[in-house]
């Protein structure tokens, strides 16, 4: 592998990394939410997650 | 205040316990791997961290113990001894101003065209009479396996250039004297 | 429980996580225009060099995690029969800590492996210090395993705390370990009392990097914290489902 095509590699695998963990954290605390009943406010919120309010 | 719960959580108890022991199987079994693995990094560590290369002055020095047993040796190459023939290179390393006569038989990695860079060679000693900047030697080192050392040195690539200079003191006590680079 | 842990429990975004959310995001995309573009390449390892700024600051990141992750644990262990909570609190600072530890080792031995067959000419050997880094990912994974197995919260809490202080005597190991044994690994890149042998505007990249990981590291670890109170609570909530339907079940029968 060439030095350019180790740099992106590297960089491209962390990024997936963070950014798959990030959204495993953040999706499996809105489905413990949702189970608790706790979940809804989050649900209403125009803030973040506006798409994810498809039930409205 | 309303203490029901607001969704079906109920389960009966001999399903919570065979979920439970499922879910502690599970983890006993993660466990074990873990376990195991550990023990393999442990042993792998062991056998090859504690002595994972010997530098140039002191394969020299145990040359009559070290026989023909494979072993890693570390120095620097010296930019001016380096050449390269049908797929062998051979060059000198020094460590200490010891200097080894190295045949390699694999291609080098890419950083090894870097002057006086540090590397590390697997191979053993071989007998043969061989000229390099000290005077002659009669081994030399066959080597089929090279890594590259390199520091935690770094400079801009726009700011500085490679001189062919051995790096500050490191040839300071030494005895002989080492050719320019050609290049 | 008072009405603030509530609220908090109630969803893991809040107004401060998500200005910190977008703070991160900047932060990475400024990082990756220095590291990828600004910067400038190695004069002996060229472009490769751009690994430094991952690799580095993820494991500064971990050794900070780990830190975190013993400190919490001590903490919980005093606090549990003296604070009202019990200690959980530092059990869920520990817990999530050591999540985003493992998670940035693990990036620093893949950032490590690419690095290490562009410079080194192989993507692994059993040198001193990959060797204790891989075993400081194992034993913080199976940390995060006893974490998992089902067992009485604070009993759970207890054994994963113990486990914690013994997991992290491989910390400093692997820091030193460049200094104690002889490895293809370079030695530290940075380290206190010893003149930084790279260039201004690689160092303020790596520094900048590090920054900027760090705030990445600190929104994880807020929402992991959240997510194990959620699953607390999820655990208490099912418990108590558990006793009143058993109570019920009491009733019908007498």
């Amino acid at each position: 592998m060439s030095e350019v095509t180790t740099v992106v590699t590297g960089w491209g695998i962390t990024f997936i990394i963070v950014a798959t963990y990030s959204m495993w954290v953040v999706s499996r605390g809105k489905i413990i939410g949702q189970e608790l009943g706790i979940g809804e406010m989050e649900q209403a919120d125009p803030g973040k997650d506006a798409d994810a309010t498809t039930d409205l | 205040m309303d203490l029901t719960p607001r969704h079906e959580v109920e389960a009966p108890d001999e399903l919570r316990q065979k979920m439970h022991r499922r879910r502690r199987r599970t983890v006993l079994v993660v466990a074990l791997i873990l376990v195991a693995a550990m023990a393999f990094i442990t042993a792998q560590g062991l056998r090859n961290a504690t002595l994972f290369f010997r530098n140039a002055d002191e394969a020299v020095e145990q040359r009559a113990e070290l026989g023909d047993r494979r072993f890693r040796i570390q120095g620097r190459v010296i930019p001016s001894t380096v050449k390269s023939e049908s797929g062998v290179t051979t060059f000198e390393i020094v460590h200490d101003c010891a200097v080894v006569s190295i045949r390699h038989s694999s291609d080098p990695p890419e950083l090894f065209n870097s002057p006086w860079i540090p590397v590390v060679l697997e191979g053993s000693w071989l007998i043969g009479e061989v000229r390099n900047v000290v005077g002659s030697d009669t081994h030399y080192f066959a080597s089929d396996r090279m890594l590259v050392k390199h520091t935690n040195e770094y400079a801009s690539a726009n700011e500085q250039r490679l001189t062919g200079e051995p790096p500050e003191g490191f040839l300071d006590q030494c005895l002989f004297e080492v050719p320019a680079a050609t290049s | 429980m008072t009405s603030t842990t509530r609220s908090n429990a109630k969803m893991t975004a809040t107004p401060a996580t998500r200005v910190l959310g977008v703070l991160a995001i900047a932060a990475t995309a400024l990082m990756a225009v220095l590291g990828l573009f600004i910067s400038p390449a190695d004069v002996i390892q060229g472009e490769a060099v751009r690994m430094l700024y991952l690799h580095v600051p993820s494991i500064w990141i971990a050794y900070g995690a780990f830190v975190l992750t013993s400190v919490s644990s001590i903490l919980f262990l005093r606090a549990r029969k003296r604070r009202e909570d019990q200690g959980r609190h530092y059990d869920r600072l520990a817990g999530s800590a050591a999540e985003v530890g493992v998670v940035f080792t693990g990036i620093t031995l893949i950032t490590g492996m690419l690095w290490g067959k562009v410079t080194w000419g192989t993507y692994w050997q059993w040198d001193a210090r990959l060797t204790t880094t891989i075993l400081l990912f194992v034993t913080y994974l199976g940390y995060l395993a006893l974490r998992r197995l089902p067992a009485d919260p604070m009993v759970r809490s207890q054994r994963a705390a113990v486990m914690a202080l013994i997991s992290f005597i491989n910390v400093p190991i692997v820091h030193y370990s460049v200094d104690w044994w002889r490895t293809l690994h370079q030695k530290a890149s940075l380290s206190v009392g010893r003149r930084p042998e790279i260039t201004g505007e690689m160092y303020w990249t790596l520094l900048y990097s590090t920054l900027a990981v760090t705030i990445v590291a600190t929104w994880l670890m807020i929402h992991r914290y959240r997510v194990i109170r959620l699953e607390e609570l999820r655990d208490e909530e099912a418990l108590a489902a558990l006793i009143s339907s058993r109570l019920k079940n009491d009733d019908g029968s007498n």
